[in-house]
């Protein structure tokens, strides 16, 4: 009986090991894995970047120095249209930071969009298929045709996506009213580099956070 | 390229910049641009002019600022504060080391992988074990 509860005991010690061997590896080949992922997403960043400061120079040739420059920025107080949301999560021993974007969600806005922003198709689609004037209108409605005619308390209807492009035009007119078409390409470059940003930012924190835990594993083994 | 609101939560920061004229007007197109109450931006635009200290004070104001997430740094800037920079440790805000226009990214001075090529060099290996 003896023997067999050594057996047994040992028989487990050998596989809790192997699991911590696994745990091991498992932190190695994250760590391993980020910092692939970080060194693809700086060279994806660069040429976004690249093409972002062409059609600026783009605009500037075509709209004149004078037109785009530091010295027109808005220094009135605003706030930022486009933030972030930050997130701390415990894996597994360490806290790990995560990085949103909310791209064009400035909270000057926020009371307007956030009832169309967080709805679903299908239900806002339901919401306006229930109100009475709607429902007098008759079934046979587009779903644009509904949401474009239905009764806003505050004015017309406004959609998420007008709410955006308002928010892009605000951010082009601190250039003047009519603004070269290459000035919206560079914004819309810039709006693409900053999503980049937010992911490399990420990984930037899988990294620092799966490196502890490697230098951990390193100081207990040797 | 997606047009869905993401709705700024409780817990949401800004972006702040240290880059060039370019650079900056680039990201506030993209509307990451902001002035407190008391005009104070979240971003520093460097030029000739800029001076060292400059670019030391604003990183030191920016990394103790509560509201903001991420520093975005042209990495010809933050060599000249090299040391300020290596010397961060935290986890927010995150420094994000970009290239510019005259300066392309190398990773040889990035601070994130300066963290970690230690644990690829065989001499720290053979150190711990000593």
């Amino acid at each position: 009986m003896g023997e067999e509860e050594e057996k047994g005991s040992s028989e487990n010690g050998v596989e809790s090991k192997e699991e911590e061997q696994d745990e091991q590896e498992n932190n190695v080949l994250r760590f391993l894995d980020s910092l692939d992922s970080y060194l693809v997403l700086m060279d994806s960043l660069s040429p976004t970047l690249r093409q972002g400061w062409m059609e600026l120079a783009s605009a500037r040739h075509s709209m004149g120095a004078s037109r785009i420059n530091s010295a027109l920025f808005d220094l009135k107080h605003h706030n930022a249209a486009t933030s972030l949301e930050v997130n701390h999560h415990d894996d597994t021993t360490m806290q790990q930071t995560c990085f949103t974007l909310c791209k064009w969600a400035s909270p000057d806005t926020q009371n307007l969009c956030s009832k169309e922003a967080t709805l679903e198709e299908g239900e806002l689609l339901q919401r306006k298929a229930s109100s009475p004037q709607i429902r007098h209108r008759g079934a046979s409605r587009s779903s644009e045709e509904v949401q474009e005619k239905r009764p806003q308390p505050y004015g017309p209807p406004v959609t998420v996506d007008d709410q955006v492009q308002k928010e892009r035009s605000k951010s082009l007119s601190v250039f003047g009213a009519l603004v070269s078409p290459k000035l919206r390409g560079a914004q819309l470059s810039f709006e693409t580099a900053l999503e980049t940003l937010v992911e490399i930012a990420n990984i930037r924190s899988t990294i620092l956070c799966a490196r502890d835990q490697v230098q951990e594993e390193m100081k207990t083994t040797m | 390229m997606a047009n869905r609101v993401q709705i700024p939560g409780r817990n949401s920061a800004l972006i702040a910049m240290i880059a060039d004229e370019d650079t900056i007007t680039g990201f506030l197109l993209a509307g990451v641009g902001n002035v407190d109450l008391r005009r104070k931006t979240n971003y520093l635009i460097v030029d000739s002019k800029t001076t060292v200290k400059q670019i030391e004070d604003t990183f030191k104001e920016f990394t103790a600022r509560e509201d903001i997430a991420i520093v975005l740094i042209s990495q010809y800037v933050a060599n000249m504060i090299r040391l300020l920079v290596d010397s961060y440790n935290k986890p927010v805000p995150a420094i994000l080391e970009i290239p510019s226009k005259d300066h392309p990214y190398d990773p040889t001075h990035d601070s994130v992988l300066s963290r970690v090529k230690y644990l690829f060099s065989a001499e720290s290996v053979a150190s711990e074990r000593r």
